[in-house]
């Protein structure tokens, strides 16, 4: 059960977050409303998720987990309403396989849910609310977001301005530690562009504009140097990689005056990403051999191209989820009825053995004399059927471990028919 | 009635040789094949087996061929670069090797074996199917065959470089378009840098062009000294073979020069790398597969009549 960014404002998923210790908080306080269930919370910026697991009779419904919520968080009730949304059994699992491969992420093919709902998976287990459902579903989560990622491609590619305007920096480049970087103009993009490229590590950043004190001011802001804009030429020269976001409503940069420019630098590797509209640079420039200009448009295009290429991947993404969810859920399905069967063996044994034991006491009261013996007596007994117990038991648990293709196994049924233990167990008997 | 092997003559064993011979070039063309295939496979196969598979086989194929290789030293006396087979076979060991070594240096998604591999298959299956396998000018010893494995050997280094700076140069060329036309880098189809393969492409024009002029030089002076000999090894300068690695030597020097010439750089530097491959090619395959009339790789002995050589 959680909101997301599809189904609840900003201000509802802040109100319900679950931020640093409150994580660790929130865990206790659901295991203690309802004890026996396993619990991990996944708590994000665009989404907040409660997933439970456990005994049908320890899972709440969903009522009673929203008023959970409500009573931890404090918020009232009408601001949670109609926003909640809730999955179960089969459905949960294919929901948290389809959050952790990103498909359900504001950013199709981002990376970062892989490692949030793996942090909230280990902060789940420092809590101590993880069992062996949640093992094994968020294990297969993080298993099957990979593999989408690896599969389909989605993760490749791209889908801001800034972030395409790095990889064609890396395309033309191979380090940047001795390229200089220049920086024409103060504008928001420029200033967006220029911290991703901060990542490559630039040798020098030089910021020029019309106005000294703005340059100065951005230069100290940027760890670099303010250049003279009447030096204009000059600071081309030097660059590698130019950043141009000025509002000039005339080109800056004739294809002439590159000309002359592109001489003085012996025709060196150039980038120029012209972010400003309209454009700084000659568009004819970008016809040079060895210049590469890419305009805001170019870079815009090329984010999309990325974007639509991810959009691709989505039908494969849903068929690799649809089968592992289904693989998954038949194999918790399996667990569970290889463990209800190894229950039912066990409580069929204490009974058989607690009736032998009062039969075998009542008849010879003089071995009741003595407490030692009794127990003595009992303990040869149990050890008897553990003994008889041992091998069906390891047999049981490795068909468990090891079932056929979305099947059960077949020796449970035949271990069932051989000790008389009745029909499988009713199909919901543990919720997700 | 049957023969036995024993009673094989010895054109029936040369033949059996020729075939088992074959057979092992088959046996690691194949599997560089199945390389070729594995690298093409990334445009629809993402998984990162591919990768595994595609470097696996490329260094499985090149063991395969190291031990060939050797077998050939060993069961010959004279260095596998004696024959025009053997030089193209080393050629092709030598840019597999390079290639390896690319393709593991490089992140998965560069797609270095695309270029490399069909130039490794075609040197090989060149080497299998087209050059003389013969080699006699060795077997002339002393002074001769010294300075002819000496010729072959610089030759054979400045053909190695030849290669390398022909798959940067294609590397430079194929990124260059995609970032003129502005196309996001497609999935799975990364190159290296400009940057990366303009270096690559410099460092080895830089590197082959002192070993062949020293190879090329070698080669004019033992054709020189033996212009008056009747037994030896007289080459004409009208020699395809000879006009062909000149003009390859040309190239090289141009592009060396174009190093002091700013604007040549980039695209021109590269296509000028290409012609020179391409003359390589020619030297070494083109001339025998068209069958032109050539002396070189052979010299004319007193009584024996005319033997293959590199």
């Amino acid at each position: 059960m959680g909101v997301d960014h599809r189904s609840a404002p900003a201000s509802v998923r802040e109100a319900l977050a679950f931020d640093g210790p409150r994580c660790a908080e929130g865990l206790q306080a659901l295991t203690s409303a309802f004890p026996g269930i396993e619990a991990v919370i996944l708590s994000t910026c665009n989404r907040v998720e409660l997933y439970l697991a456990g005994d049908p009779m320890a899972v709440p419904e969903a009522e009673a987990l929203a008023a959970e919520l409500i009573r931890f968080h404090g918020v009232d009730e009408d601001l949670i309403g109609g926003h909640l949304v809730s999955y179960h059994d089969e459905g949960a699992v294919g929901h948290l396989f389809r959050v952790s491969s990103s498909l359900e992420s504001l950013v199709l093919g981002e990376g970062q849910i892989l490692g949030q709902v793996r942090d909230a998976y280990r902060a789940a287990i420092d809590a101590g609310t993880v069992g062996p459902i949640f093992h094994q579903v968020f294990q297969a989560a993080l298993r099957v977001g990979k593999l989408v990622r690896t599969q389909t491609g989605m993760d490749q590619g791209k889908l801001s301005v800034a972030s395409v305007a790095v990889d064609v920096a890396r395309e033309v480049f191979d380090s940047f530690t001795d390229k200089t970087v220049l920086v024409i103009g103060a504008g928001k993009m420029g200033e967006t562009t220029l911290q991703h490229l901060k990542g490559l590590n630039p040798g020098t950043i030089l910021v020029t504009n019309r106005s000294a004190e703005r340059a100065e001011a951005a230069a100290a802001r940027w760890g670099g140097q303010a250049y003279p804009f009447d030096r204009l030429g000059q600071a081309l020269v030097e660059a590698d990689l130019v950043i141009s976001t000025t509002a000039a409503s005339e080109p800056i940069v004739t294809l002439e005056q590159y000309h002359r420019v592109q001489r003085a630098r012996r025709n060196r590797l150039a980038l120029i990403l012209d972010i400003a509209i309209p454009r700084d640079f000659d568009p004819r420039i970008g016809d040079l051999d060895r210049v590469m200009l890419y305009h805001v448009d170019d870079l815009r295009a090329q984010a999309e191209q990325n974007r639509m290429q991810r959009q691709k991947g989505v039908d494969p993404a849903l068929a690799i989820i649809e089968r592992e969810t289904a693989t998954c859920y038949a194999r918790l399905r399996h667990q569970h009825d290889a463990g209800h069967l190894l229950r039912e063996l066990g409580d069929w044994y204490d009974a058989a053995r607690g009736r032998e034991l009062e039969k075998l006491f009542a008849s010879r009261p003089h071995l009741c004399a003595d407490e030692s013996d009794r127990e003595a007596i009992a303990h040869a007994m149990l050890r008897l059927q553990n003994q008889f117990l041992h091998h069906p038991r390891a047999a049981v648990r490795s068909a468990a471990a090891d079932p056929p293709e979305n099947h059960p196994h077949p020796l449970l049924d035949y271990a069932r028919h051989l000790f008389g233990l009745g029909d499988r167990s009713p199909k919901s008997l543990r919720k997700i | 009635m049957m023969r036995g092997p024993r009673e094989w003559g010895p054109a029936a064993r040369g033949l059996r040789m020729g075939i088992i011979d074959r057979l092992s070039v088959i046996c690691f063309a194949g599997t560089y094949g199945l390389a070729l295939a594995a690298e093409l496979a990334r445009f629809v196969v993402r998984a990162p087996a591919r990768w595994y598979a595609a470097t696996g086989l490329t260094a499985l194929a090149w063991l395969v061929q190291t031990a060939y290789l050797a077998n050939l030293a060993w069961k010959s006396p004279m260095a596998p670069v004696a024959s025009e087979f053997g030089s193209m076979m080393v050629l092709s060991w030598m840019v597999g090797v390079v290639g390896l070594y690319w393709m593991l240096r490089s992140p998965r998604g560069v797609a270095v074996g695309i270029f490399v591999l069909p130039i490794v298959l075609v040197l090989v299956m060149g080497a299998g199917w087209i050059s003389p396998r013969g080699s006699g000018w060795m077997e002339a010893g002393g002074r001769v065959a010294f300075w002819g494995a000496v010729h072959g050997i610089f030759l054979l280094g400045g053909a190695v470089l030849t290669c390398l700076a022909f798959f940067a140069g294609l590397m430079y060329l194929a990124q260059m378009r995609r970032l003129k036309l502005k196309r996001a880098s497609r999935t799975g189809l990364a190159l290296p840098s400009l940057e990366q393969s303009e270096r690559i492409n410099q460092a080895a024009i830089t590197m082959a062009f002192p070993l062949l002029t020293f190879g090329l030089l070698i080669g004019g002076i033992l054709s020189l000294s033996g212009a008056g000999d009747a037994t030896a090894h007289a080459i004409r300068w009208t020699d395809p073979k000879v006009i062909s690695a000149l003009g390859m030597w040309l190239v090289f020097a141009g592009a060396l020069h174009a190093r002091f010439r700013p604007d040549w750089r980039g695209r021109r530097m590269m296509i000028l790398t290409i012609v020179a491959f391409g003359l390589l090619v020619f030297t070494w395959v083109g001339v025998v597969a068209l069958r032109l009339p050539t002396a070189h790789g052979s010299m004319t002995s007193a009584g024996s009549g005319r033997v293959a050589t590199p």
